[in-house]
């Protein structure tokens, strides 16, 4: 048996570690930006690329994406190499790895403000880009797989267990839900139409949130945990049942993002149970992480690294708790559309996924620069300032939350709604709002600390690119066993483990995709709704440029409190022409589903250069930009067309002519509407395409009879 | 909303039972898996991440005194 020197990257690892720092700070600025606007409209600079619809997008993914991606690469970078004793598949695929995931994060930044969006969430990437992520990724999962095969450890420990089922289930989750037809370099339409789109997406939406935030995170717990306490992780055998249980039932639950809406009840249950079921392997897995440091607690009030680490476990369980409770049905219709989805989401971004990157960090940059933490104390202050900021940032938020919702459902004794204004709602929390903002500045104060010390840490140590180690490969070892090649593939399971895991995934992916193609075949036709005139198609593009849905929904649920408010509750019927579906998932103005015909067009006009001048108290963002813009109508035949070909009838040649001259005719009828409200717009502005959608909103339905026929 | 949409689909009542079913087999084959693993395999599995093949590491006390 030969013993063989071999040395780990250091390099990339640092790389990632250094981004992960950048980005985050990026991010989080972003993000508080974002907050700040929610309260006071003219944070914008009435600036487009910087309005509240266009940056929250580019403050989730940057969050996700870019900080936890980041720190997700950094982790697995360092402790595959360690658990498999063997340095990284190809340094060059490693290299591809990391620039390539950077140049996708600069193109984010850019398109996101320019207006370049699909408008689904965390998914809200323009197709180039889509595709190179998709490159990106598999050139991950080959350097990860590669790894795994050249490994010198026999035995895969669970945290690599994690790290494949990651890098395969994104895969599948990134590929079935951005299938779109491009229209455009930078515009494609959703190939799935309104319900459909709405399970592809959330289905996507759940379990990035599970395969993206949550099972990497898990598998560098398993890696770091037992690592930073020096001692074994409490239960070998709960980690096992953990991942499987986890991986499981995750990909089930998706339902419990679409309650009371297209699902039938059992397929909701269903998502409710499975949900609830949920519980059992996080708190597991949150068990088995605190318990590994039964016994050691006096290292936990020293050290930063596991102080961190033992926040953000808690927050992993406290997340994971309070997931499955708002996925009951009756919590739900509550929390829905509130900040309190906002509060969860944030528990388990800024204490789970920000914890831990956090004690990575501290963890990580000691050991490249082979020295000591500058400032313990430093790091002992970021501790505080980050915990405290976390509950400035979500206590406010649950509040508003639950005040929004109640107030939204809250009716008089004579039966009427007691805040029939919506504006009332959002004047109540806008207290909540500011607390809310000093929270996440207190967050990103703790972060800067952080960024200091570990720039100090650096500077005062040697990096180290390469670290030396031994081992024995595990192959010899069998070789001299007289085993055959074949079984050794065997022995080593990676794939047949791979194979697995993908089952396991698939299965419960099946249970939501198979009902969502059937659906199609299925959605009740309504004669009354016809697809969007060429003006109102360019209209909804704008709406989905600016990111309107990140504040106003187009999903009525079938509450009272909602059709008093509203209107009728929304049809399956009636998206069967949105590509893709703009349902929305929070409101911070009222819903919009039966918006067209409310008021004249000369209100839109006024309410869009300034909001406040038509509903005082507003937090809408102007959008005067809209008032002198030139609406773009060159690429109306290509968005024509690509619209025709995922399926909405438009004649054939529609395109060339007769679609321009319904274009201006139209144009021309919304001026002559605005003209009787005293205002005076070119035909050809922005504005005149956004209210002929707005008022197209619902309108199929209040003007026909509804008539429902199945195929 | 509209439970009319699914409903439909023939024989649809039956899939949340498969469902559940599904899960039933594969949660209990896997608990009686990890149940019957060895002691030994086990505790090696579980010190894998403190042996990472590395020298050892003069910082591996962080804390300052």
């Amino acid at each position: 048996m030969n013993v063989e020197t071999f040395k780990y990257d250091n390099r990339i690892v640092r790389a990632f570690a250094i981004v992960t720092v950048i980005w985050g700070i990026v991010g989080m600025l972003v993000g508080m930006l974002a907050a700040v606007e929610l309260f006071y409209p003219g944070a914008n600079l009435n600036l487009q690329f910087i309005t509240f619809g266009r940056i929250r997008p580019l403050h989730t993914n940057a969050v996700i994406f870019a900080f936890v991606g980041n720190g997700m690469f950094m982790g697995i970078y360092y402790s595959l190499q360690r658990l498999c004793k063997a340095r990284m598949f190809s340094d060059t695929l490693s290299w591809i790895n990391f620039w390539g995931w950077q140049a996708i994060i600069v193109s984010a930044a850019i398109t996101l403000p320019l207006g370049f969006t699909t408008s689904k969430e965390y998914a809200e990437l323009e197709w180039p880009i889509k595709i190179a992520i998709a490159l990106i990724w598999v050139v991950f999962t080959i350097n990860l797989i590669g790894t795994i095969l050249k490994r010198r450890e026999k035995h895969m420990y669970v945290a690599i267990w994690f790290y494949l089922a990651t890098a395969l289930t994104v895969a599948v989750l990134h590929i079935t839900n951005s299938m779109t037809m491009p229209a455009g370099l930078f515009k494609s339409y959703s190939m799935y139409a309104g319900v459909q789109d709405a399970l592809v997406q959330w289905w996507y939406g759940h379990n990035a949130v599970a395969f993206f935030l949550t099972t990497p995170y898990l598998g560098l717990m398993y890696y770091f945990l037992p690592k930073a306490a020096n001692r074994p992780i409490f239960s070998y055998r709960l980690s096992i049942i953990h991942f499987w249980a986890l991986i499981f039932i995750y990909i089930w639950a998706g339902p419990h993002h679409l309650l009371y809406t297209a699902l039938p009840d059992w397929a909701q249950s269903l998502g409710m149970v499975f949900s609830l079921m949920l519980i059992a392997p996080s708190w597991g897995g949150m068990l088995n992480g605190l318990l590994t440091l039964r016994g050691s607690w006096d290292k936990v009030r020293q050290d930063p690294v596991l102080k961190f680490m033992v926040v953000a476990v808690t927050a992993y369980g406290m997340a994971t708790l309070e997931g499955p409770l708002m996925a009951i049905k009756t919590v739900n219709s509550l929390s829905h559309y509130t900040d309190w989805t906002i509060a969860h989401a944030h528990s388990g971004a800024l204490g789970w996924n920000g914890f831990l990157t956090f004690s990575m960090l501290y963890y990580l940059f000691p050991k490249l620069y082979q020295t000591k933490l500058w400032s313990t104390k430093l790091a002992n202050y970021h501790f505080w300032l980050g915990l405290l900021g976390m509950m400035f940032y979500i206590i406010p938020i649950y509040i508003a939350g639950i005040t929004e919702g109640l107030m939204w459902k809250q009716f008089t004794k004579d039966g009427f709604l007691q805040y029939p204004n919506f504006l009332e709602t959002i004047v109540q929390i806008v207290p909540m709002l500011r607390l809310r903002s000093i929270g996440g500045l207190m967050y990103l104060g703790g972060t800067l600390l952080m960024a200091y010390n570990l720039y100090r840490t650096a500077r005062s140590g040697v990096f180290e690119p390469d670290t030396e180690a031994q081992a024995v490969p595990w192959q010899q070892a069998a070789e001299t066993h007289g085993q055959s090649a074949w079984h050794r593939v065997l022995e080593g399971k990676p794939l047949i483990f791979t194979g697995l895991a993908v089952v396991a995934i698939l299965i419960g992916g099946l249970v939501e995709i198979v009902p969502m193609f059937l659906i199609k075949e299925n959605v009740p036709t309504i004669a009354s709704v016809k697809p969007y005139t060429p003006l109102e198609v360019l209209g909804r593009d704008l709406y989905i440029r600016e990111g309107c849905l990140g504040c106003h929904s187009q999903m009525i649920r079938p509450f009272r409190s909602e059709t008093e408010r509203y209107g009728e509750y929304s049809k399956a019927g009636e998206f069967v022409y949105d590509h893709p579906f703009l349902w929305g998932s929070e409101r911070k103005g009222p819903d919009l589903a039966r918006e067209g015909g409310k008021y004249p067009a000369a209100w839109h006009y006024n309410h869009m250069d300034d909001p406040r001048s038509t509903s005082p108290g507003s937090i809408m963002p102007r959008y005067s930009w809209l008032l002198t813009q030139t609406l773009e109508t060159d690429s109306l035949p290509s968005r024509l067309q690509a619209l025709r070909r995922v399926g909405v009838p438009y004649p054939a040649g529609y395109e060339n002519g007769p679609a321009q001259k319904d274009l201006a005719a139209q144009q021309e009828k919304i001026v002559a509407e605005l003209k009787q409200g005293s205002v005076n717009a070119d035909a050809d502005k922005e504005i005149v395409a956004l209210i002929a959608y707005l008022q197209r909103l619902g309108a199929d339905i209040k003007n026909a009879p509804v008539t429902t026929a199945a195929k | 909303m509209y439970k009319e949409v699914l409903d439909k689909i023939t024989g649809i009542g039956l899939y949340g039972v498969v469902s559940i079913l599904i899960f039933f087999v594969f949660f209990s084959g896997v608990l009686v898996w990890s149940l019957a693993l060895k002691k030994a395999y086990l505790s090696k599995m579980g010190s894998l991440p403190l042996d990472g093949g590395e020298r050892p590491d003069p910082t591996n006390e962080r804390i300052q005194s």
